[in-house]
């Protein structure tokens, strides 16, 4: 099992449109919600088109990084939903009835959960 | 058994495809074919190839057991091609050992079994050694001196009957379709085809003999139900209990709607069924099932390492005390303590729209609330009921902080989404509860602990703001929940482990210590702060908890204000009350007795025996007997012990200590 790793990040609620913008300028950003989306980094230039944005550091995410034939042995069979097909994806929903985000690259795939059930987490994929 | 997993570990593999086609017969292959034909993604699960297909969920979701695991396929399409089944007989006898299907008995004399003398009743069977007998089945009788054997059988021919000596009776009664799988599903993605699908002549109404082998339900007993009113299908099946057994009505089904049809008149739809089809081993049930988790909060660790008695509370794991919550909650009275409150909810609210919103979401004002100032608040649904309470904290005109109780913390983060789209308001929301860590510091030695970590001017009652506390930049909230001073330190949850040891050892020489949910329980009590869901119920108004000043009434709209003030013209005898009594403190849930008649009146919600009062502090419900106009009893039986009835808060009832 990957070591579970503090996921440093700003997260950012906002107008859908501000957001639009803020996807097409980031490369690392995880966009979550319609209104919602996650920068990585400790502290990423962000340019935010909304003054009622919420921005906010986080530090409540957890991720473990697998390759992706560790990740189709040992979490593969704990997602009962369809995986998207195309590389990179992001896709959200249950993996052993923990709620998650999951990166999925070409070569490895970032399990992403709150830190408050990180270990719930990674006990149930051992 | 076929496939059966005994193991503890049961593989489940999950697939997702276009269509599965249950049943490799020639309806389901020739439906597997024209899928395939259309290009379509094509599963065909027949149980002689080892699939055999247990249950059919929404979704559709199929689960099949194999020989080397369970299976779920996921599917946009589900065909069930299961074909049909053999009628069985019901009739008096219809238990006995020797009766046969014509495919079992052709099935078993091909592998050579000698059946005895076979008589065949219905029709005659084609590849069955046997002698065949017209007539309608009237019973099959039991050979003597055997243990339930068939003897013979008695059949009527033009109403006179005729009895067959045998040893075994083979009965070709008719068909019915295999439609179990497809009475589970409630998508309209499901579907039967060929047998399975067709709509069969049932067989005659049964008049005796056992109908549900799986429950053992005979034709009696339906009549029984019916003749005490239980007149449709589902009503007879759940009153009579029959197909409700493990094949789910695969056998008793036609013979029970034909029960039916006989005495409405009218052909009755199949029932329902449920899963599973098969019987399943509890490792193959359970596999692939996970529990909902329950949350760590970034000091769980802390408190194990404090020895920390754990428990889970809404969805939480937290510390229920470390070993003596006497001492903790003398530590919260008399110097300082703190404790792990990550668990309750926390948003953000921002926007043009925002006051509007928590104007309308909320029973108390809000525009008023100054920047830098906080409230508590009650959550009231539409019926006017208490279904959480918290702080609305305002940090500038359009930007606020609310909290939630930890158990309702993710219903009331759905409640404020949808009622901020509802309204099609301009706001922005962003869910904060497991990004923060949060520590309450309480107790009259709580400034000066926060002195110590460089706040030299702790916020006063129901001020709060942004901060650095021992290096951890900190949002710190000044409220009480406890009766003492208090404030809620809330932090980047990565920084939770930093900022608990370093005010633990900051406070050392004032007597620190952490404290669990069972003082924090007991010190709230003193003070008569209600738990919504501990003291609450699903029917809860202000009024009945004495919150009637936490709801201005005054204001145009709030949700549940049209149904609070509807029912304020009613009367209303239920009430929650504070009781004192000597002794242990009874348990949550012991009832409240009329100390004249003995009638329980109500139930205790909250208990706690109280170090500093020397007896047991207590809230509980009075259902009925409250009067706005009558004096209330003095006093009432709990725990077969005289309590008396009193005003909260049991401590500092001018709430000093908390403002100090």
């Amino acid at each position: 099992m990957p070591a579970p790793e503090t996921v440093y990040a700003r997260r950012i609620v906002a107008t859908p449109a501000a957001i639009d913008a803020l996807a097409a300028l980031q490369a690392s950003i995880l966009r979550v919600a319609p209104d919602e989306a996650i920068v990585f980094g400790d502290n990423p230039r962000l340019v935010v088109d909304d003054i009622h944005a919420i921005i906010e550091g986080e530090t409540g995410l957890t991720s473990l990084r697998f390759a992706t034939l560790e990740f189709t042995a040992k979490v593969r069979p704990h997602i009962e939903w369809e995986l998207p097909h195309a590389r990179p994806a992001l896709a959200q929903g249950l993996v052993a009835a923990v709620p998650c985000k999951l990166w999925l690259d070409d070569d490895h795939v970032l399990v992403i959960c709150a830190s408050a059930v990180a270990d719930e987490l990674a006990e149930r994929l051992r | 058994m076929f496939g059966a997993h005994t193991d503890a570990e049961v593989v489940v593999r999950h697939q997702h495809t276009d269509a599965v086609v249950v049943g490799g017969g020639s309806s389901g292959s020739a439906v597997a074919a024209e899928l395939i034909a259309s290009g379509r993604d094509v599963v065909v699960l027949d149980a002689g190839e080892g699939n055999e297909v247990v249950a059919v969920y929404a979704g559709p979701l199929v689960i099949v057991r194999t020989p080397t695991g369970i299976r779920h396929v996921n599917a946009r399409e589900v065909i069930i091609a299961t074909g049909a089944a053999e009628l069985q007989p019901v009739c008096p006898g219809n238990g006995l050992r020797g009766i046969y299907t014509e495919r079992a008995a052709e099935v078993l004399q091909g592998a050579g079994v000698d059946l005895g003398r076979v008589v065949a009743i219905g029709r005659a069977p084609q590849r069955v050694l046997c002698t065949f007998v017209p007539g309608a089945l009237v019973r099959i009788e039991e050979m003597e001196g055997t243990d339930g054997r068939v003897g013979g059988v008695v059949v009527a021919v033009d109403d006179i009957e005729q009895f067959h000596a045998c040893d075994s009776v083979v009965v070709v009664l008719g068909l019915s379709a295999r439609d179990v799988l497809n009475r589970m599903a409630t998508d309209s993605s499901v579907r039967a085809v060929g047998a399975a699908a067709e709509r069969f002549v049932l067989p005659k109404c049964p008049t005796g003999g056992t109908v549900c082998p799986c429950a053992k339900v005979t034709v009696e007993d339906m009549e029984g139900v019916w003749s005490r009113g239980f007149r449709e299908l589902e009503l007879v099946k759940r009153a009579a209990l029959v197909g409700t057994g493990t094949c789910q009505g695969g056998v008793c089904l036609p013979h029970v709607r034909a029960f039916v049809a006989e005495r409405s008149g009218e052909v009755p739809e199949p029932f329902t069924a449920r899963p599973a089809a098969r019987q399943l081993t509890m490792a193959e049930a359970g596999a692939s099932v996970h529990p909902d988790p329950f949350r760590r909060t970034a000091l769980h660790d802390e408190h194990l390492r404090l020895g920390a008695n754990m428990d889970r509370f809404g969805s939480w794991w937290r510390p229920w005390n470390y070993g003596n919550h006497v001492e903790e909650y003398w530590a919260v009275r008399e110097a300082v303590s703190l404790g792990d409150v990550s668990t309750l909810g926390k948003m953000i609210v921002t926007g043009p729209d925002s006051v509007e919103l928590l104007e309308r979401l909320y029973p108390t004002h809000v525009a008023d609330i100054r920047p830098g100032r906080s409230r508590y608040v009650l959550l009231l649904n539409e019926r006017g009921h208490v279904f959480d309470d918290g702080m609305i904290v305002r940090e500038s005109d359009t930007r606020f902080v609310l909290t939630f109780t930890s158990g309702g913390a993710a219903n009331a983060e759905m409640w404020v989404r949808d009622w901020a789209e509802t309204w099609d308001l301009d706001v922005r929301i962003m869910d904060r509860t497991t990004s923060l860590g949060a520590i309450n510091v309480t107790g009259p030695l709580g400034g000066e602990l926060l002195r110590r970590a460089g706040v030299a001017d702790p916020p006063r009652f129901l001020q709060h703001r942004h901060t650095d506390v021992a290096g951890v930049p900190c949002h710190v909230m000044r409220l009480s929940f406890t009766g003492e001073a208090s404030w809620e330190l809330h932090h980047p949850f990565d920084r939770s482990v930093e900022l608990w040891r370093t005010l633990l050892h900051l406070g050392r020489d004032l007597g620190i210590k952490a404290h669990g949910l069972q003082a924090l329980f007991g010190l709230r009590l003193e003070k008569g702060h209600v738990i919504v869901g501990m003291d609450t119920e699903m029917d809860t108004t202000p009024r009945r908890i004495h919150h009637e000043w936490a709801v201005k009434m005054e204001k145009p709209f709030f949700l549940g204000r049209e149904a609070l003030a509807r029912s304020a013209k009613l009367p209303d005898a239920r009430r929650l009350i504070a009781l004192i009594i000597e002794g242990p403190a009874p348990v949550e849930g012991t009832p409240i007795r009329s100390i004249d008649s003995g009638d329980v009146l109500g139930h205790v919600s909250s208990s706690f025996l109280s170090p500093l009062l020397g007896k047991a502090v207590m809230l509980g419900w009075l259902k009925r007997g409250w009067s706005p106009v009558e004096p209330l009893m003095e006093s009432v039986v709990v725990d077969g012990r005289r309590a008396v009835l009193a005003k909260t808060p049991f401590y500092d009832p001018g709430g000093t200590r908390a403002r100090a």
